[in-house]
């Protein structure tokens, strides 16, 4: 999923990579084969390291773009995940350490050579929809672990499906272009202004768990915009939002408020993880130690300056929530999209005390009614949130054929006046007709 | 296939991923006290307990309660005497009673939210469960029963 | 009008009927994985009660009940349980008449069979109708049980009195059950012997009116057990869902393609139906394993259809054609009228004209309609919830062309009824299926099915007209109603006669034959025929006292107003209870002066002309209930408050006193009440839809907006103590809301309403309007 936007820079960098040509460019793009080894045996791995690099690959999240989800589902890390773009699709290859067709052959060397500068084994350059942007930030050590982890797998021998990009999209030489402009190779250099636990929160953010892949914005070329870390984007038909001052929830995100959510896939005084984000937990972030995410959650608590927006959050929490009940409560409105609301959202969605109730998201205080774009709240509206997302073992249902366009148009509006203080979205009909048309199928056969 | 667990049976579904869980309950399993009203979310005549939550089931796809806890109006208590059915019954709450299952599921499940509810609670949270037959009165004074009991119930015990 | 001599007829309390059906002994297979997955049995019979039936040995002085040897007491209920605990206030009577032990009775709620006589369940009649006959029954067992207990006893009958199931006479006793085990009690009763027993007097009643008693039906309401039709289930059984029509009726189908359909799982095919009573037109339906798939199917069917002539009709096409009929002088059927009208209104000093209108209201009744059909052993089946069990068997008969002996229909609970199921036309289809398929098939409506084949309320239109002498008193008054009329399209052999000879629809004009003193009246029904032509009107909760009242009671309240009278002094003053509103024993004893009391009673409970603050005002209103024939006096004051920035009209309390006679089951009454009332509140405040291209617009909760919780406000109900006949409770409770809102509207900020329902936005333009007017 989160490889999916790294499409968009893909066919950017394709684009805009006819000008470059010459022999520095040329030493960049070409690279040597590194020799295939022998599969080498699992018992060549130390223990330690392979658990070490369970840990880092689901922090990683590996598996979530390198298995196979449409269909029939595939085993994890054998790669055939599609992701899909407005120019083809692109399939994720094979990680299990199958000699023929996934990484059995690859030495430490090569991985590392991968991971750091994006290149195959063969001499290839990868696609960028591979972070080897962020990844090149890992330590060796790090490195080596994911690879020990990798080749301990058991092999599947997979044959991916054949990509779809057109001409000159397909071409894998351009990419060294994009490379030369936006890849900063190196691992991370510890910043001695912050102290150890933001460091490791940085390492951990900007290298292995690519935070601002999907939360900053991509330019022309596809990379992400150096000027504007973490000011949120388009990610997959949602909106990963900003993470950083410009965040525009009522109560700031705070370290615990960062760390509840990436550690249990519900914050508070936010709500919980949907779309994109449920893997990034629930499927990567809660295998990793407690220490790290926090250490995640501390760093990304400074850059969006949790500490300056803080001494405002009591009076915003407690204009949320006083907005949580209202139309629900005598006098009651005639106001049919407030009848709407109180038919279908009320009854999980009213909050009446000083905070809210967990398990009862607060939708005055949710990223999705403060962005500038309806685009999450009708993506949970129409997907509904399944018992392994989100907040685990509860589920949100699935309105795709309960409500209308122009039922969700309604809804939407009214929360926006209702529930914030921002200037109304506009054209949400069509709006939510364009999400209706991400959604690949039905989520659920209702009536309606 | 889809595995949860229905009033504390484990059960495994075969049914297409996007069949809602509400006539998984009523056909597939056979428990009929859940009930079909509307379809769309609104009337919360369907709703069951996923892992504790009042949900509407009618719009629930099966495959979103892999591996849940769901609870129906038949396991809500093993002899169905549970502190909101009494106070049902001491009420009189039901008329033709198609809504009240769907009403006490989503009551016992309030007062887990609010152990207390005040009108306000009331109105907010209940909204959603219609009751065509307008029982609306009894419905108000058999949640403040419920809870009643549900406190006195605890002190004693404490 | 309105003694519903015809509709009464047919339930005697005697057992001499013949019994054209065995006795039901069928039983279901649970069907469903539930065995399978670990749970016990769901159940055996998907049908409640799981057990109504006496066992061997009983004694069954009447049809009506049964005495079991060990003492239980099983009541045949005919009614349909819908919610107003129908079972227990009818077994209340007899088993007090009889002086039975309350623990010992059980309900059964039976099947069709033609020795029940009229099978219906509507109108709030089922007390009232049953009231006689189950005393009568009570009285026969209480008879026979006390001669055969005498004689084990060793005493004369004549020294015995009965209480609690038992025959006592001095310090010996015998139970009812042993009477039964040990006389093996065989008597029976003619009608004109039922006619002599004696009756338990009032003051002796231990159960009519009793407060501690609990519904019957409740427990199972609360734990997941009780059955409705839509829970029916027989083995091998498929599920259908209807593709749905462009109008109600005569659309023709011209093809169906179900490429699209084949793909899902599921599915086996579509049905086109053909209807030889011509009751479902232009139906297909897709069948299919599972209901979801049937679900999915209907919608991936690609139908095409030709559509009926009315598929352009628009609510407001109805009202002007109403208003139109109204305008000429010729048309519809007088219901009164009385000499001298005419000429009254040519002499009057001045006159009163008002029209009043209101919009498409749907049942929405909560439980989808659906049937469960099949033939078996010659007999062919259908397990639905139904009202009116006897209006719909001759059409199914006519659907099946087979003989209406052979069809019995199996009753279950319904999720509500409303009058919604007094309209059995959701079996056809499914019969027609099961026919067609040659095995059982479950019909389920979805919602949006369901509200789009619901026979509405239909939109109408009245047309009050008073006449003034020179001293403002009332000389005559001329009322004009004209609505869709669901008795003549669904019951036309159930028509009543005008006094011009001509049959007409009682239930679409009750109401506008009131109690009030006003000199030569005429009261003119009209058939909206567009209306009837386009759907099938419905009776909905109160039918036309829903509306008549809302004109009649605004209207009276504009006049007090224009003559500067107290709107509830000026009602009673035109309550004298003369002529033919002095009433007839035993339906309607004491006439208009009991309506009289109750508007008096309310106005006392309410505080009627105490200040009230800015922009809140009490508004009263008040009715006869259903129908002449059997009314039912209630009167309610409503207390608004009218926010003039928005229009929003809240409703703050609701007093209600009502007069329904005896009343043999207190809290169902009140519950009744409660719901009727509420109904009322909705209809004026919050639900109401439209006819848009000859369908009604909304077809589901995103759009039809009926009162929840919030809405609802505080009320304070009381009846009038009484020991006459009981009249009905169903019902009643809806009729005064609506005109006691729009009355206190007017009293609150001065602007009068016409329409129904009362939206925000009418109260501001009223209010503009009214602004501009008086600058
Ligand atoms: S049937 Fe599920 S909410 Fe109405
Ligand atoms: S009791 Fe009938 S819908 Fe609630």
């Amino acid at each position: 999923m989160i490889g999916r936007t790294a499409i968009i820079r893909i066919v950017a960098a394709a684009a805009g990579l006819g000008a470059l040509a010459g022999a520095g460019f040329l030493a960049y793009a070409i690279h040597p084969a590194i020799a295939p080894i022998a599969p080498p045996a699992i018992t060549r791995f130390a223990p330690d390291s392979v658990a070490r690099g369970r840990i880092l690959a689901a922090g990683g999240y590996c598996a979530e773009c390198h298995t196979r989800r449409d269909g029939h589902p595939g085993v994890p890390l054998a790669g055939d995940y599609a992701m899909a773009t407005p120019f083809g699709t692109i399939y994720s290859s094979n990680i299990t350490p199958d000699a023929a067709t996934g990484i059995g052959t690859w030495s430490l060397a090569a991985f590392t050579r991968a991971m750091r500068y994006g290149v195959s084994r063969d001499g290839a350059n990868l696609f960028p929809a591979f972070p080897f942007d962020h990844f090149t930030h890992m330590t060796d050590g790090d490195i080596a672990d994911v690879y020990a982890y990798l080749m301990t797998q058991k092999p599947v021998h997979s044959v991916k499906r054949e990509n779809t990009l057109p001409f000159p999209f397909d071409l894998r030489l351009l990419q060294a272009g994009w490379k030369l402009l936006f890849l900063h190779p190196g691992a991370y250099t510890p910043d001695p202004a912050h102290d150890a636990q933001w460091n490791r929160g940085a390492y951990l953010a900007e290298g292995l768990s690519h935070c601002s892949a999907c939360h900053t914005p991509r330019n022309a070329m596809g990379a992400e915009r150096a000027g504007a870390p973490y000011d949120g984007a388009p990610v997959d038909n949602w909106i990963a939002p900003p993470l950083n001052a410009t965040n525009p929830t009522p109560v700031t995100w705070t370290e615990n408020e960062f760390f509840q959510y990436l550690r249990y896939g519900v914050a508070p005084l936010h709500g919980s993880a949907a779309g994109p984000m449920s893997p990034v937990i629930h499927g990567g972030l809660s295998e990793m130690p407690e220490s790290d995410v926090r250490a995640i959650a501390h760093y990304l608590a400074d850059i969006d300056h949790a500490d300056a927006r803080r001494p405002g959050d009591a009076g915003h929490l407690a204009a949320a929530m006083a907005s949580s009940t209202r139309d629900l409560t005598t006098p009651l409105t005639s106001d049919p999209d407030a009848r709407l609301y109180q038919g279908a959202c009320s009854a999980c969605h009213a909050n009446t005390g000083a905070q809210p109730v967990l398990g009862r998201p607060e939708l005055a205080l949710n990223n999705a009614l403060w962005l500038d774009e309806p685009t999450n709240l009708y993506q949970v509206i129409l997907r509904g949130i399944g018992t392994e997302e989100g907040q685990p073992g509860i589920t949100m249902p699935s309105f795709y054929h309960a409500l209308t366009d122009a039922d969700l148009a309604r809804l939407a509006a009214y929360l926006r006046r209702t529930r914030t203080t921002l200037p109304p979205w506009t054209d949400l009909e069509k709006k939510a007709a364009a999400v209706r048309a991400t959604l690949p199928a039905p989520p659920v056969a209702a009536s309606h | 296939m889809t595995s949860f667990r229905l009033n504390g049976h484990d059960v495994s579904v075969d049914v297409p991923e996007d069949t809602p869980l509400l006539w998984v309950i009523r056909d597939e399993i056979g428990l009929t006290g859940t009930k079909f009203g509307c379809g769309i979310g609104m009337c919360g005549a369907c709703t069951v307990h996923v892992g504790g939550r009042a949900t509407r089931s009618c719009i629930t796809p099966v495959s979103a309660v892999q591996g849940a806890d769901i609870t129906t109006i038949e396991g809500l208590d093993p002899a169905g005497n549970h502190p909101v059915q009494e106070a049902w019954r001491d009420l009189q709450v039901p008329q033709c009673g198609y809504c009240q299952s769907g009403q006490i599921m989503q009551v016992a499940s309030l007062l887990k939210d609010y152990p207390q509810p005040t009108d306000q609670d009331i109105d907010a949270v209940m909204g959603g469960s219609l009751c065509r037959c307008m029982t609306y009165i009894r419905i108000r004074d058999a949640i403040r029963k419920a809870a009643a009991t549900a406190a006195g119930g605890e002190t004693s015990n404490g | 009008m309105g003694k519903l001599g015809r509709i009464g007829l047919g339930q005697r309390a005697g057992n001499d009927a013949a019994s054209g059906l065995s006795r039901r002994g069928f039983l279901m297979a649970a069907v469903g994985a539930g065995v399978m997955f670990g749970f016990p049995a769901a159940r055996a019979a998907q049908q409640f009660p799981a057990a109504g039936l006496p066992g061997d040995g009983a004694f069954e002085p009447t049809i009506w009940c049964a005495i079991a040897p060990d003492g239980t007491i099983t009541v045949n209920i005919i009614r349909a349980e819908m919610g107003q605990h129908i079972g227990t206030a009818l077994a209340r009577i007899i088993a007090d008449e009889m002086n039975a032990d309350w623990a010992h009775v059980k309900i059964n709620y039976v099947d069709t069979d033609p020795k029940w006589g009229l099978m219906v369940t509507g109108g709030s009649w089922s007390v009232w109708m049953t009231w006689d006959v189950f005393r009568q029954a009570g009285a026969a067992a209480r008879v026979a049980l006390t001669d055969a207990g005498a004689a084990l006893l060793g005493v004369p009958a004549s020294q015995c009195t009965t209480r609690d199931g038992m025959v006592i006479a001095g310090t010996k006793s015998i139970g009812y059950g042993d009477i039964v085990a040990r006389a093996h009690p065989a008597r029976s009763f003619t009608p004109d012997e039922l006619a002599r027993l004696p009756l338990k007097p009032a003051a002796d009643r231990h159960l009519i009116g009793n407060h501690d008693l609990k519904a019957l039906d409740i427990p199972a309401k609360t734990n997941g057990t009780a059955i409705y039709g839509i829970d029916a289930r027989v083995e091998g059984m498929v599920y259908a869902r209807p593709r749905m029509p462009p109008t109600r009726y005569g659309s023709r189908v011209r093809s169906v393609d179900d490429a699209a359909a084949r793909a899902v799982k599921g599915y086996q095919r579509y049905l086109v139906i053909e209807d030889p009573s011509q009751i479902v037109q232009g139906w297909v339906l897709a069948i299919a394993d599972t209901y979801t798939a049937a679900i999915r199917a209907a919608d991936l069917l690609k139908v095409d259809w030709t559509p009926g002539e009315t598929v352009n009709v628009s609510e407001k096409d109805v009202i002007d054609h109403g208003r139109a009929q109204i305008d000429r002088k010729d048309g519809g059927v007088m219901v009164f009228d009385d000499k001298g009208v005419d000429s009254t209104f040519a002499a009057a000093a001045s006159t009163f004209s008002q029209d009043y209108t209101c919009a498409s209201v749907l049942h929405y009744q909560l439980e989808p309609t659906n049937a469960l059909a099949f033939e078996k052993d010659g007999i062919f089946e259908i397990h639905a919830g139904n009202q009116w069990q006897s209006l719909i068997l001759p059409s199914l008969a006519k659907a099946l062309q087979r003989p209406e002996k052979s069809i019995v229909l199996r009753s279950y609970l319904l999720g509500g009824g409303f009058g919604r199921r007094l309209n059995g036309d959701y079996m056809v289809p499914a019969a027609l299926a099961a026919k067609a398929l040659g095995k059982p098939v479950k019909l389920v409506l979805t919602r949006s099915d369901d509200m789009q084949f619901d026979s509405f309320r239909s939109p109408s239109i009245q047309r009050i007209r008073v006449a003034f002498d020179a001293n403002k008193a009332i000389t005559a008054m001329e009322y004009h109603a004209a609505a869709g009329w669901p008795t003549e399209v669904m019951a036309a052999a159930f028509m009543e006669k005008g006094v011009d000879g001509k049959p007409y629809d009682q239930f679409a004009i009750a109401g506008g034959d009131h109690w009030y003193e006003v000199g030569p009246l005429r009261v003119r029904a009209l058939s909206n025929d567009l209306a009837n032509r386009t759907f099938r009107p419905g009776w909905l909760r109160s039918v036309s006292p829903g509306w008549t009242s809302w004109g009649l009671e605004s209207s009276w309240d504009e006049i007090a107003h224009l003559q500067g009278r107290d709107p509830v002094q000026f009602r009673l003053d035109h309550l004298t209870g003369a002529g033919r509103n002095k009433g007839e024993a035993p339906n309607s004893t004491g006439g208009a002066l009991r309506q009289a009391a109750v508007i008096r009673r309310v106005a006392e409970k309410a505080g009627w002309g105490r200040a009230l603050p800015k922009d809140t005002a009490l508004g009263i209103a008040s009715t006869f209930g259903q129908e002449r024939g059997m009314p039912t006096w209630v009167a309610c004051a409503a207390q608004v408050h009218v926010d003039r920035a928005t229009g929003i009209v809240r409703c703050r309390k609701l007093t209600l006193v009502v007069d329904a006679g005896t009343i043999v089951d207190p809290d169902g009454a009140r519950a009744q009440t409660e719901g009727a009332a509420l109904w009322g509140l909705s209809m004026a405040l919050f639900e109401g839809s439209e006819i848009v291209g000859g369908l009604p617009r909304d077809r589901n909760l995103d759009t039809y907006t009926p009162l929840r919780i919030a809405d609802v406000p505080e009320m304070d109900i009381e009846f009038i103590a009484s020991t006459e006949k009981p009249t009905g409770l169903g019902e009643p409770g809806t009729t005064p809301i609506a005109p006691a809102i729009g009355n206190a509207i007017f009293n609150a900020v001065g602007v009068r309403l016409r329409h129904l329902p009362i939206r925000p936005a009418d109260v501001l333009r009223a209010l503009k309007e009214k602004g501009s007017s008086t600058v």
